[in-house]
Parts: structure tokens; sequence; C-alpha cells
């Protein structure tokens, strides 16, 4: 019998933003536990939540991308559960009223599919937990992170898709400068919903939840395992037991965490002290319209107006930082594809090779545009502009101080000019004229040789050695 | 000298004029604390207000609190102060952070002397069930009465003259029920009027902050330093605050009064309704116009079975944090589940117990539809018909409570429309968030009892017009156990 895998997305984005969801304690990862912390983080009582409106326009921002409807009205609600990463004893989040509904986001994989979105909602983060033998330590840095949370519809089909889709959201979050996307760290984390159903039919098959993947592989290798252990199973007529199973990295099997009985009654009602709050539609708008340009426009600006090939565009995404170092330059020159070269080329290969990030690259976008500008206008040989990027880089100097340091002067590619100096150069050899009358192809060298000594090595040696054929052509 | 005997407004005239200094006034304060013998008092601030009376030297004769000793309802943070709740959950929590009210009033120079009694997590109405027992009323030598609650020890405290005002909170009648039997008057502005911040939630949506005073005057000046919009609550409202004293009046030609026909049928209390009536006669006389309205009797019976599933349901989820995790007693445990029963079992009394388990089942996916759900429409029927009274007049007036105050163990018939409706009547101003004023109207043998005038949203310059001149009507201004004539 053939299976079709029902998957469905949660996703949670932890939001660089500068203060908490509902706290004005600042957000930051890394640092000294128990140390960004204000009374609300930790439900003291008498604390009150307050909107964190940065989040709100991150969310928007988002959910927009994603071809959501966004709601006018923010209204947040209680999720009530006990549990000891749980400071207030409740979360503050989104259950009726979810910022952003029925969107979608279209994955390709061998052929492109559409995914739908059911919900995005944003809420706050627990306290981190650090589990020990016989005790465990809180850290109240996290409480209160703001998140959002991203629900697929059951539409995705194999672990290859879901890869992708996470792709895909984990660069809308990048580049709308909402997260730092970081699923080794946390900041993006996704829980799986899969099940099996015979091929045709409609009905689902019973769900098994999978957590803690924590690489766009894993989700791939998770879903890739849970896919043919549950299609074992139903071959061998045993039964799917609904369950949560969390994936883990050394065998690169999905274990079971616990059997899921009834799900757990969360009592939510409407945060009474967070009055709903009318977002104006200009308000949306603004947020939408000041969104950093997404890595989809950009590929759309890239492979369009600017002519780049599909691999220079594609390279360039692959980090936000090493687009905006492109863009910058872009806007300093127009010749696009040879910055993409550039950029693809010399500049990736410095960075790896020195392990260093773009942003602490030295050579800054516009002087890379100015160079890149000098070899396009035959200014400089390519050869010359490798020797000068080299230059700057060792020297730490900008492209002129590289250039005179170099003694690379500017080619002269000025055709009167040049041929000046052929008209010299053959009244003074006139033998090396007959050589070439006489088919000796080496007294074109020598001519050219001499131009260039005349000239003090300025001429563009191409476009030299065209005329001069064309000159004596003449004679 | 007995200065405390004075109001707000008094005292602060003798500061000014130096006949008396605030270091002076505090004392006086903390020995009337120390020999109060109504179990008003969490804990008595003795150290930290000797040092703030002593800081203040220079009066300023623009600011009525420069100096003026009160006392705290002990379920409002304050910095460095052990604050309680009258809880044992909560006992040896010191808040790192001052209420938003308490910081007013530390910035304009008042003095904090106490934090006083409430009932357990001010969830009840009788100032019977706080972890430091009962507390009574100082009109009863024989303590054989109750103050009421929840703000009970804030009661006590203003009844007793130990300091002019206190802060209290209201969530049901909080305030405006043991105003009335402690003679006092106690007020609620509208919702989101003063912040909360810092006042430990019982019910947010429910929850009002509000004081004690001794006069109409001292009940606006205090309005006009603790109204105002705060950044830390966001439902604290943006609306501009008014000069509050300078708008009081004794001219109320025209005001148009309305009397909710339904509670005053329900009081059987012949004291109380010859008082009442005769305050209506004289608020008549001087040109005010009263009309009786009617509200149906099924949703003035309603009022209460809808508070109690609005107000445990969100007092169960208000209250999830005092886990033992966090702050108050901790308790070892193999697990966390063993550590937050432990802390929960030990630490709430049965009756909050019962409330967390009433409100638990309201929210239950299976029981919010019929109960919690349907009680926010009974609300919302609640809201509308008073909304549309008060589209028609200015005030609501009513007697504040059925009978004086009762003895202690004295069980009213709870399906009595003397309990449902006279009884709690008063919840309509928590329901509606409208600014709510009790204040005495007369005394039956030696139990003063009060009358409760209800405006609209931020009406609440109307509400303490019409309130001062039912103060100049019954005579009763500067009322306490020092100064009533009984």
């Amino acid at each position: 019998m053939n299976f079709e895998a029902v998957i469905g997305l949660e996703i949670h984005v932890e939001m660089k933003t500068r203060s908490k969801m509902f706290s004005s304690a600042p957000v930051e990862f890394g640092v000294e536990p128990n140390t960004l912390i204000v009374p609300n983080d930790m439900a003291f009582p008498g604390t009150m939540p307050t909107v964190n409106r940065q989040a709100v326009i991150n969310a928007i921002r988002v959910a927009d991308a994603l071809h959501m409807q966004i709601d006018e009205v923010l209204v947040f609600d209680r999720k009530n559960y006990f549990y000891s990463d749980l400071p207030k004893g409740y979360q503050i989040t989104q259950d009726k009223r979810p910022i952003g509904r029925n969107g979608h986001l279209d994955v390709k994989t061998d052929v492109v599919r559409t995914i739908s979105i059911e919900r995005l909602h944003i809420e706050e983060d627990t306290c981190k937990q650090l589990h020990f033998s016989d005790y465990t330590l809180l850290d109240y840095n996290r409480s209160g992170v703001p998140l959002i949370e991203i629900v697929s519809r059951p539409d995705i089909r194999s672990g290859d898709e879901a890869m992708k889709y996470v792709e895909a959201i984990r660069s809308v979050v990048i580049y709308a400068d909402v997260s730092d996307g970081k699923m080794e760290e946390g900041s993006l984390r996704c829980d799986v919903n899969i099940s099996l159903r015979p091929l045709g039919s409609a009905k689902l098959g019973t769900k098994v939840e999978v957590k803690n993947l924590n690489s766009l592989a894993n989700i791939q290798r998770a879903i890739d395992f849970e896919v043919r252990r549950q299609e074992r199973s139903l071959l061998l007529g045993q039964p799917i037991v609904q369950e949560t199973r969390r994936f883990d990295e050394a065998t690169r099997e999905t274990i079971t965490m616990r059997i899921k009985t009834d799900a757990v009654d969360y009592k939510y009602f409407t945060e009474p002290n967070l009055t709903p709050i009318r977002l104006r539609r200009d308000f949306i708008d603004e947020a939408i319209a000041s969104c950093p340009e997404l890595a989809e426009t950009k590929a759309r600006r890239y492979l369009g107006d600017q002519g780049l090939s599909e691999r220079d565009a594609s390279i360039i995404l692959q980090s936000k930082d090493l687009a905006q170092y492109y863009d910058e330059a872009a806007r300093c020159t127009t010749n696009y594809k040879a910055l993409a070269n550039w950029v693809t080329g010399e500049v990736v290969a410095y960075l790896n090779k020195k392990s260093i990030p773009v942003e602490n690259f030295f050579i800054s976008p516009s002087q890379l545009a100015l160079l890149v500008d000098s070899i396009e206008r035959k200014d400089i040989s390519s050869k010359q502009g490798r020797d000068i990027f080299a230059e700057m880089l060792s020297t730490t100097s900008s492209v002129k101080e590289a250039r005179e340091k170099l003694g690379i002067a500017t080619q002269i590619s000025d055709e009167s000019i040049i041929i000046t100096y052929i008209s010299e150069a053959l009244t003074a050899f006139p033998e090396s004229v007959e050589d070439y009358r006489d088919g000796k192809d080496r007294a074109l060298g020598f001519l050219i040789g001499q131009i260039m000594k005349k000239s003090g090595g300025k001429v563009n040696p191409g476009l030299t050695s065209k005329l001069l054929v064309e000159e004596l052509k003449k004679r | 000298m007995e200065f405390l005997d004075l109001t707000i407004r008094e005292l602060h005239n003798e500061l000014v004029k130096k006949t008396v200094t605030p270091l002076e006034l505090v004392r006086e304060a903390l020995l009337r604390a120390k020999s109060d013998a109504n179990n008003a008092f969490e804990l008595i601030m003795e150290k930290e207000a000797l040092n703030l009376a002593s800081k203040l030297k220079e009066p300023e004769a623009n600011n009525l609190f420069w100096g003026i000793p009160f006392a705290i309802k002990d379920n409002f943070s304050t910095k460095d102060v052990a604050t309680t709740a009258s809880s044992n959950i909560l006992n040896g929590y010191v808040p790192v952070f001052d209420a938003a009210v308490v910081k007013r009033l530390l910035d304009a120079k008042a003095i904090p002397i106490a934090k006083t009694t409430l009932d357990e997590l001010a969830m009840g109405g009788s100032g019977t069930t706080g972890h430091l027992g009962t507390t009574y009323n100082p009109y009863d030598r024989k303590r054989e009465h109750l103050i009421g609650g929840s703000s009970c020890g804030s009661a006590a405290s203003v009844a007793a003259s130990i300091v002019p005002f206190a802060l209290g909170s209201d969530t049901g009648d909080s305030i405006r029920k043991p105003a009335s039997y402690a003679g006092l008057v106690g007020f609620k502005p509208t919702w989101g009027r003063i912040s909360r911040f810092g006042l430990f939630p019982f019910a947010t949506s429910l929850d009002h902050v509000g004081y004690f005073t001794r006069s109409i005057f001292d009940a606006a000046s205090l309005l006009n330093i603790l109204a105002g919009r705060d950044d830390e609550d966001s439902t604290s409202s943006e609306v501009p605050v008014e000069d509050y004293t300078r708008l009081l009046t004794t001219d109320i030609r025209g005001a148009r009064i309305a009397v909710i026909k339904e509670v005053v049928e329900s009081i059987y209390d012949k004291d109380i309704g010859a008082a009442f009536q005769k305050t209506l006669a004289s608020l008549r006389a001087r040109g005010a116009h009263i009309e009786y309205v009617s509200i149906d009797r099924k949703l003035l019976e309603s009022l209460f079975p809808t508070y109690i599933v609005i107000s445990c349901a969100e007092a169960t989820s208000n209250n999830a944090n005092l886990d033992g995790i966090k702050f108050g007693p901790h308790y070892e445990a193999p697990t966390y589940e063993g550590t937050i029963m432990q802390a929960r079992t030990k630490g709430f009394s049965e009756l909050i117990k019962r409330r967390f388990v009433i409100g638990s089942f309201c929210l239950m996916k299976e029981n919010q539809e019929v109960l919690f759900l349907r009680a926010q429409k009974i609300r919302r029927m609640v809201v509308e018909k008073i909304t549309a009274i008060l589209s028609d007049f200015d005030v609501i007036f009513v007697p504040a409570s059925p009978t004086p105050a009762p003895r202690i163990g004295e069980m009213s018939d709870r399906l009595s429309d003397e309990y449902l409706i006279a009884d709690n009547h008063m919840i309509i101003g928590n329901f509606a968030g409208l600014p709510s004023i009790t204040l005495p109207i007369g005394f039956k043998k030696n139990l003063p009892f009060g009358g409760n005038i209800t405006g609209s949203p931020f009406a609440e310059a109307r509400v303490l017009q019409i309130a001062k001149v039912v103060e100049d009507i019954s005579g009763f201004y500067n009322l306490s156990t020092r100064t009533a004539k009984v």
C-alpha cells in the first residue's frame, strides 16, 4: 500500500526587539543568567503587562509577508497552566483572535506547492530551565521575550518540503529584521505534527508530534525517519500511538517523550489587563511599508533589472548581511553583474578564508563599487583590479592609495592619443613595419613593447594592439 | 495633643501654621496604631515612618499631603516593606517596588505608617478571613460586630482616627461596604482613573483602587493627586484629570438623582429606610430632582452569582503566580508539582481554595459557555441597564447596606432579597467600572450606616458634588469613634 504523509508545522520565532513583549526588560541573548529582569518577568504581585509596539509591528510584517489577513483589533488571551518555567501561572498569548490568519507560502522542491498557513499569533516566552541531576535552575532572562508562532495547515507532504517551508519562513523573519532565526540557539523552534494515510484517502491518520528540532537538516531527517517508522507500523498492522516524540541527534531517530492522553484544558480567557487595541489602518500600512526588503523581493530585483545570474543571486541572498553589502555597493554603480561577480567571487572567498563576517569586512561597499567601475571602464585591467584588491586588504588602504602604492596609473584608452604613440613608433622603426608585412608576427610584439615604454605603460594594451594592426594595414 | 482627630485639610493647616510637625504627627499616629485593639494592622512601619517624617522640615502650603500620615491596605506593593495580602502564601515576601499610588503619595511627602489587614487576598466581605484573624469594628468596643471587608484594616484605622486616610481596593464593594459599617467616606473612582499598578490583583476587570477618608473634601483632594494616566497600567485612562476640590459646590439645583426602587424595597431596616428618606427629602428641598427607577429583579438577583463566576475565574488565574517558586514560603520536593502543591496547600485558607476551584470550574472548556461566558453576558446586560439610567440622571443614590455592621458569625440568608439585592447592589459599580462613593447617613444605636452615590464614567466631579451636599445634610463630617456623639 502507498501512504501519503500529512505534515503540519508550528514554528516559534523569538523576536529580537529591544525590550520584552510585555515588560521593559531588555532582550539579549547569551548574557549572564537572571540579569535582564524587571519585576514583571518574575510575576511579582501587582505587576502589569504593557504591549511592545515594535513586536506588534514585527508580527504585522511577517503576517503580511505570509500573505495573511491582519486583524485590526489586537486582543490577548491567557493560557492557564502550572509549570516551573511559567512565572505567572499563565502565558499571555492570542487564542481567539490571532493577529494573522489564512496565509500561504509557495515552497519549491521538485515542484512548487502552496502551503496554507492557518494563523500567526504573538505571545511571550517562558523562562529557561537548566536541569541537573537533583535540581533545576531557572533563568528569567528569557521570561517574556516576544515570540510569534506560525501554524501551518497540514499541507506539507515530505521532509524535504517541510525543510524548504521552514527555510522560507526563516528567510522572511531574518530579512524582515524580526529575528536572527538561529535554530541552533533556539531563536527559531519547530514542532512537527505528522500522520500517514493511504494515498487517496481523505481521512486523517493518528497524529504524532515531534519536538526538539534544532536545524533544518534535522527537520528533514526527523520527518523522513518518522514516515518510515509509521509506514512500517501500519504495514505490520500496528496502530500508531498518539504521542509526543523527540528527535535524537546521535541516533537520528525519534523517540517517545510522552504519550498524549486527553488534551490539556488551558482555560483560555481574554487578558483583562490589556483592553483590546484598535490598530489603525495607517499603522498597519506603515508597519508593512517600512518593512526591510525581503529576500524574495531582492531576488526579483537581482534577476530582473540588475540582470544577475540565478547562481549569483542565490549566493548573495544566502546571507542577509552579504545581500546588504551587495545592495549598498549596487547603489554606487550600475555594473551589477560585474559587482555580483566580485561579491560572490573575491569577496566571499576572502571572507571564507579568513572566516570573518561580512559586517567586519574592511573594504566598504562603495570602495568595491569604485574598483569594479574602474575595471569596467577599462581604466585598469582585471589583473590590476585583483592586485589592487589584495593590496587594499593587506595594507587596509583605499582604492586610490593602493593604486598609487602599486604604481598603477590610469590607463590611456583615448584612441587619438594611442594612435599618436603608434604613429611615432611606426616612424621610428620602419624595419619592423617591413617585418610585419613579411609576415613576421614578432614585429607586432616589439612595436607594442616600444609603445608601452614610450607611454610609461599607461596605454590600454588590448586597445593598442587592435589599433596597431589597423594602422599597419593602412601603411 | 489630639491632632489626628482632624481631617487631612485641617491637619494641613496646622502643619503649615507649624503648630505641629510631621514628626509629632507620625509619633501620635504610631502611638495610636500600637494601641489599636481592632486588629487593623499587618505591619506598623515605625522606623520607615519616623525616618520620612524627620526629613520634613519646611511645610509646603500648596501640598495638602505634606507630612500627612496614612495607612496602606496590605495588598499594595511597598518597596522594602513586607506585603502579604493577609495570606500565609506571601509570608516573608518583601516587594522590590512601590505601587503607583503609594509612589504618588510618597512623592507628595505623605507618610505611610502601617500596612492594614484585609480578607485574605482581598477575597471576602467580612474582614474575618485574613491570616491574622478577624478585624473588629471600632464602633463596638465589645468586639462583637464586623467592620466588613475586604479593606477592613484600612477602614478600622481611619474610623478610629489613627490616620486621616487609608488606601483600599474594591472588587465587589470592598471599600464601600466597610465604609458604610464604619461611618466613613469610601470612594472608588472609575476603572482606569487611578493606576492599579502594584495592587495585588484579585479580579482584574473588577478591581479598583480607592480609599477611605472622613470628609468629601479629603476624598476630592486625594483624587487630585491619585488620578491620571500611568504607563505601567495600560488600562489607565488618558481622560484629563480635573481639580475635584475646586469643583465641589453646595448648589445642586437641577441635579437629577435616580433611586433604584428594588434596592430600597429590599431594605427592611426601618432606621436605614427613614434616614435614607430624610436625606432624599433634604436633597429635594435643595433643588435636586429625585426619581425612582426600576431594574428587573431577576437582573439584580443575578448580580451576586455573576460576580462570583467572574471574580473567581479571574482570581484563580491572577493568583497562579503564587507557587512558592519565586517568593513566599518555599517547600523542597522531588518535582515542581510537589513544590507548588505544598506551597498552595499550606499557603491558602479553605475559603480561598474554594474560590479557586469555583473559578477553575467556570473556565473549563465544557463549562465556559454556560458559566463564564454567560456571566459575561449578564454583566453586559447590567452595564447596559445602568448606562441607560445614567444617560438620564447625574447619579444613582441608594442605601449602601441593608443593615449596620452585622454581628460576627451572623450569616444573612443568601437567597433573600435583602442579601441578593440590598447587600450586593454595589457590585454594579464594579461591573460597569463607575465612580461610586459611600458616606455616612445615619446611626442605629452606636453603629453607623451609609448611603451610596454612583455616577457615569469619569463623572467623579459630579459624584463628589452631590456627596458633598449629602455630607452637609447629614452633618457627618469628620466622623470617627473619637468624634461621634453616640
